[in-house]
C-alpha cells in the first residue's frame, strides 16, 4: 500500500480513484508552498484537511482545479491529468466544484442567475431547463424563496449556501471546500455544515479544508494533517483524534482542541 | 394607529414635519450673529452678480431677435427648408425611442410631492427675485411674464403641499411629470406670444403673435409622440412580462444602429442603380449571410469548439491579409467585402463562446443575417450618389452636428476603450505594451492636435482612391482620442473587480471570453459609470473644437456666423448666452441621468 492510500478501509481501497496527487510541488517565487504531496481521494470519499495557517491547505486544493499551477509532480483528476492543455483544464473545472471562504458570488446577478450562469454558458443548457434545476438546488440548500434577490441582500450563511448550489448546478463529480464557514457568524455555521453533511451523505466526493472539528469527526472518511507544505499524517477520525502517530499532529491537536 | 392587541407592532417611521419657511430661515440663515452676517454679505454679493448677469441678458444692445431669427441656423445650419420633413421624422424617431425606453425600463426618478413642491417654490421665488431686480432696460412684457410665472409656481407648489396627504411619502410618477412637461411645451407653443421670426429672401421679418406654424405643429406632434411612446413602451413591457425583455433588447439595438439610419435619412437619398444592386450588391450580401450560416451550423456545436478556434484564426489571418493587400494595391477588392470578411472571422472566433443548442444556433444565424443586411444596405447606400441636394460643404451643422458627433464618438470609442482597457490589464505583454503605448501617446497630445492631424494629414496616408470626408476624418480623430480616455476610465473599474470573482468564474469552467464578458466587465462598467458620464459630458462640450477644423457647430454659428449677418452685425452675446444654455441643459440632464442610474443599479445590489 502506497503512502497515499494510508488508512483506507479495504472497501474504500477497492473504489476507483477520483484524485491522485503524486509528489506535487509548488513554489511561490523562492518560497516552497507544497513540498511533494502524495494523496489519493477515492470515489464518494470525504476528506478533511487540517493544518496550521500557511501550511499549504488552500494551495493544495487550488492546484486540483488549476487555480494554482503546480510545477512538479502529477495531479490526475477523474482519469485526466492536469497539464497546460486548455481543453483538459476546462473539462476538469466543469467537473470540480469549488466553494470559497468569501463565497465569491457574482454581485451583479440575482441568486437564480448566479446558479444558472455556468450551466447555460458552459454546459449550453437551455435557460428554462437550467432554471428548473437551479430551483431544485436552491430548495435542496433551503433557500428557494431567495431566488430573485441579489447576493448583497442575503446573510453570509445564505450566500454560502447559494455558492454551494451554484457549484452543484454543474453536476460536479468532486466538490472542494476552502474553509467554507470561516467567514460566517457562529449562528450561521451550522446551516452551511448541514448542507455539506447532506451532500456527503448523498455520496459526493469532497475535500474540505476546515477548522470545524465536530464536522471533521462526524463526516470525514479520512483526515489529513498538513504542515509546512507536507502531508504529515493521514488517518481515520478515530485514530486521528484519539491516537495520532506523529508528534506534530499531537501538538496541533492539543492547541486547537 | 394600529391595533394594540396585535402581538408584533410595526410602526411607521415618524413623520418629519417640514419646518415653516420662517422657521427654516431662522434655523439655517440667522442662527447666530456670524451666520446672519454671512447670510447678508453673501446675499448682497449674489444679488449683485445676478443683476449684472441680467444686465447682460436684457441690455439694450443685446438683440435677442438675432437668436430668434436664426433658430434654424443654430439647430440645423443650412439644411434646405424643402427637405425639413426629414429632420422632423428623424427627431420624431429619436423622441419616440426616448419615450419608449423610459417606459420600457420603467424609469422612475422617485420625486416626492414634497421635494417637487420645495423646488417649485424655490424656482418661483427665484423668478420673483429676478422680476424685481432686473434692470430697467428689460421689456416690461417680459418682466410681467416672469412675475406671473414665478407667482404661479409658488402658489401651485404651496397649494400642492397643503392639499396632498403625506406629501413626503406620496411620490409623483415619471408619467405625470412627462405629461406635465408635454402639456407645458404645447401650451407655450399655442399660447405664448413669442413672435414669428425668420428670413425671407435674405431679409429679416419679425411678426408679433405665436411661434411660426412650421415649428408649432411639428413640436406639438413630437410631444404627443414622446408621451404616447412612453405609455406604449411601459404597457407593452408590463403586459408581455417575460417577453418584455425582447422590447428592451430591440430598443438597445435601436440606440446602437438607429441613429446611423437617421443620419442617413437626413443626409442622403441614394439613387440606387437597381441593375447593379441586383447583379453585385445583393449577391455579395447573400454570400456572406450564407457563409456565416454554414459556418455556424458546422462549427457552432460545443463539440467543435477547437475546430472553430482554428478556422477562426485562419479567417482572421485572411482578413488581415486582405487589408494589407488593399494598402499595397496587390489586388482590388470592395471595401465592404474586406469588412464583411473581417466580421466573419470575428464571428467564427466567438463561436466557441456562443455555441449551443440547435435553437441557439438558429438564433445566431438570424442575428448574423440581420447584421449583414443592415451593414450592406448602409454601405451600399453610402457608396451610391445621393439625389438629395444639400448645400455642401458643409452639409451638417449646428446642434445636429454637435449631437451626432458626440453620440457617435462615444458609441465608437466605447468598444475600442473596452478593448484597450482589457489589453492594458491583460497578461500578454504584447497587448499590454501596445495598449499602454496608444493610451499614453494619445493622452499626451491635445485634442485639437489630433483633430488637425486627422483632418489634414490622414487623407495623405490613405491608399490611393480612398477618400474621406472632412466630417468623417474629424469624427475618426475624435473617436481615437476619446477611446484612450475611455480606456483609462474603464481600467479603473476593472481594477476594482475583486480577485475572487475571477477565481469563481474560472472554477465554474467559464472561458476567458465568458469570464470577461459576463462577470468582469459588467461589474467594472458599473463602477465606471460616473467617470464615463463625466467623459460623455466633456465630449459633448468639446465638440465645439470641430469649429477650428472647419465644422459649423453651435459655437461657430453663435460666435462667427450670426455676428456676420448684415442684420445682426457684431451680435455675439445673445447667441453665446443661448448656446451656453443649450450646453448646460444637456450636460446637466446627463449628470442627473447618471445619478439616477447609479441609485438604480446600487439598489439592485444592496
Ligand atoms: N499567491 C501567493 N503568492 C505568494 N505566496 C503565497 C501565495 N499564496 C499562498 N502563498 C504562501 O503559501 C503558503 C501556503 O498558503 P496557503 O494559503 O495554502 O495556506 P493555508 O494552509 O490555506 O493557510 P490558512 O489556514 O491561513 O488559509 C503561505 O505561506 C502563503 O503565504
Ligand atoms: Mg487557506
Amino acid at each position: 500500500m502506497s503512502i497515499a492510500d494510508r488508512a483506507l478501509t479495504s472497501e474504500m481501497a477497492s473504489r476507483p480513484d477520483m484524485i491522485q496527487c503524486r509528489g506535487v510541488k509548488k513554489w511561490f517565487g523562492d518560497f516552497q508552498a507544497l513540498c511533494g504531496v502524495d494523496l489519493t481521494v477515492k470515489e464518494r470519499e470525504v476528506m478533511v484537511v487540517l493544518g496550521p495557517s500557511g501550511s499549504g491547505k488552500s494551495t493544495l486544493i487550488r492546484c486540483i482545479n488549476r487555480l494554482e499551477v503546480h510545477q512538479e509532480g502529477q495531479i490526475v483528476v477523474d482519469g485526466v491529468e492536469l497539464t497546460n492543455d486548455l481543453r483538459n483544464i476546462e473539462k476538469i473545472r466543469s467537473e470540480v466544484g469549488m466553494v470559497f471562504q468569501l463565497f465569491n458570488l457574482f454581485p451583479h446577478l440575482s441568486v437564480l442567475d448566479n446558479v444558472t450562469l455556468a450551466p447555460i454558458w458552459v454546459r449550453k443548457q437551455p435557460k428554462a431547463q437550467a432554471e428548473i434545476r437551479a430551483m431544485e438546488l436552491l430548495e435542496r440548500v433551503g433557500i428557494p424563496e431567495q431566488a430573485a434577490k441579489f447576493p448583497g441582500q442575503l446573510s453570509g450563511g445564505q450566500q454560502q449556501r447559494v455558492a454551494i448550489a451554484r457549484s452543484l448546478a454543474m453536476n460536479p463529480k468532486i466538490m472542494l471546500f476552502d474553509e467554507p464557514t470561516s467567514a460566517l457568524d457562529p449562528e450561521m455555521i451550522s446551516e452551511v455544515l448541514d448542507v455539506m453533511k447532506a451532500l456527503a451523505a448523498d455520496g459526493m466526493t469532497m475535500i474540505v479544508v476546515t477548522h470545524e472539528m465536530g464536522f471533521a469527526r462526524e463526516v470525514a472518511d479520512r483526515l489529513v494533517f498538513m504542515e509546512a507544505g507536507d502531508v504529515v499524517e493521514v488517518g481515520t477520525p478515530e485514530t486521528f483524534f484519539t491516537n495520532p502517530t506523529e508528534e506534530r499532529t499531537k501538538l496541533f491537536l492539543s492547541q486547537i482542541l | 394607529m394600529s391595533d394594540a392587541s396585535v402581538g408584533v407592532q410595526r410602526t411607521v417611521a415618524p413623520e418629519v414635519a417640514l419646518p415653516s419657511p420662517g422657521r427654516w430661515i431662522r434655523d439655517n440663515l440667522f442662527s447666530s450673529i456670524t451666520n446672519s452676517v454671512q447670510t447678508v454679505v453673501f446675499t448682497v454679493i449674489l444679488l449683485g452678480l445676478l443683476r449684472w448677469a441680467l444686465g447682460l441678458v436684457f441690455a439694450e444692445d443685446t438683440d435677442w431677435t438675432a437668436v430668434a431669427t436664426n433658430m434654424r441656423l443654430l439647430f440645423t445650419y443650412n439644411y434646405p427648408t424643402a427637405q425639413y420633413g426629414r429632420i422632423w421624422v428623424a427627431t420624431g424617431t429619436v423622441l419616440a425611442a426616448v419615450g419608449a425606453s423610459c417606459g420600457a425600463w420603467n424609469i422612475n426618478p422617485g420625486m416626492t410631492v414634497r421635494r417637487l413642491s420645495v423646488s417649485g417654490t424655490g424656482t418661483g421665488a427665484f423668478l420673483l427675485v429676478i422680476g424685481v431686480i432686473t434692470p430697467a432696460s428689460t421689456p416690461s412684457s417680459i418682466r410681467t411674464w416672469i412675475v406671473i410665472i414665478g407667482t404661479a409656481l409658488v402658489l401651485i407648489s404651496l397649494t400642492a403641499l397643503r392639499i396632498v396627504d403625506k406629501p413626503h411619502r406620496r411620490s409623483v410618477s415619471f408619467a405625470s411629470l412627462l405629461v406635465t412637461f408635454g402639456v407645458a411645451v404645447v401650451a407655450f407653443l399655442w399660447l405664448f406670444p413669442f413672435g414669428n421670426y425668420g428670413f425671407t429672401q435674405g431679409a429679416v421679418y419679425a411678426e408679433p403673435g405665436l411661434v411660426a406654424e412650421s415649428t408649432r405643429v411639428p413640436w406639438t406632434v413630437l410631444m404627443a409622440i414622446v408621451v404616447s411612446a412612453f405609455f406604449l413602451g411601459r404597457e407593452t413591457v408590463r403586459r408581455l412580462g417575460e417577453a418584455g425583455g425582447l422590447i428592451r433588447r430591440s430598443l438597445t439595438v435601436f440606440w446602437v444602429v438607429g441613429p446611423l439610419f437617421l443620419v442617413f435619412l437626413v443626409l442622403r437619398d441614394p439613387a440606387f442603380d437597381m441593375g447593379y444592386v441586383l447583379r453585385v450588391d445583393i449577391p455579395i450580401a447573400a454570400g456572406f449571410v450564407l457563409a456565416g450560416a454554414v459556418l455556424i451550423s458546422l462549427l457552432g456545436q460545443p463539440a467543435r469548439a477547437e475546430l472553430a478556434r482554428i478556422v477562426g484564426a485562419v479567417l482572421a489571418a485572411g482578413a488581415v491579409f486582405n487589408w494589407m493587400a488593399g494598402f499595397m494595391g496587390w489586388y482590388p477588392m470592395l471595401q465592404k467585402v474586406r469588412i464583411s470578411f473581417a466580421l466573419l472571422a470575428l464571428l467564427v472566433l466567438l463561436l466557441p463562446t456562443l455555441a449551443g443548442e440547435r435553437a441557439a444556433r438558429l438564433r445566431l444565424m438570424g442575428l448574423w443575417a440581420v447584421a449583414m443586411v443592415i451593414f450592406h444596405w448602409l454601405i451600399t447606400g453610402m457608396n451610391t450618389p445621393s439625389t438629395l441636394e444639400i448645400a455642401a460643404p458643409p452639409f451638417l451643422g449646428g446642434f445636429v452636428l454637435t449631437v451626432t458627433i458626440a453620440y457617435y464618438v462615444m458609441l465608437a470609442s466605447f468598444p475600442v476603450g473596452v478593448l484597450l482597457a482589457l489589453a492594458r490589464t491583460s497578461k500578454l505583454p504584447i497587448f499590454r505594451v501596445l495598449a499602454t503605448g496608444y493610451i499614453e501617446v494619445i493622452r499626451g497630445v491635445p485634442l485639437i492636435t489630433v483633430l488637425f492631424f486627422f483632418s489634414i494629414m490622414l487623407p495623405l496616408f490613405l491608399p490611393r482612391g480612398m477618400g474621406i470626408s472632412d466630417l468623417a476624418a474629424v469624427f475618426a480623430g475624435y473617436a481615437v482620442f476619446s477611446a484612450a480616455y475611455m480606456a483609462e476610465n474603464i481600467r479603473g473599474g476593472l481594477q476594482s473587480v475583486r480577485h475572487g470573482q475571477f477565481e469563481a468564474a474560472d472554477a465554474l469552467g467559464l472561458t476567458t471570453v465568458q469570464r470577461t464578458g459576463l462577470i468582469v466587465l459588467p461589474q467594472a462598467l458599473r463602477v465606471s459609470i460616473p467617470n464615463l458620464v463625466g467623459q460623455a459630458i466633456a465630449t459633448f462640450k468639446e465638440t465645439s473644437l470641430i469649429a477650428i477644423v472647419g465644422g459649423f457647430d453651435l459655437l461657430r454659428i453663435a460666435n462667427a456666423t450670426i455676428p456676420n449677418q448684415p442684420d445682426f452685425l457684431g451680435q455675439k452675446r445673445p447667441g453665446l448666452l443661448f448656446i451656453s444654455l443649450i450646453y448646460f441643459v444637456f450636460a446637466y440632464s446627463m449628470s442627473r441621468a447618471s445619478q439616477n442610474l447609479e441609485t438604480r443599479l446600487g439598489s439592485a445590489r444592496a
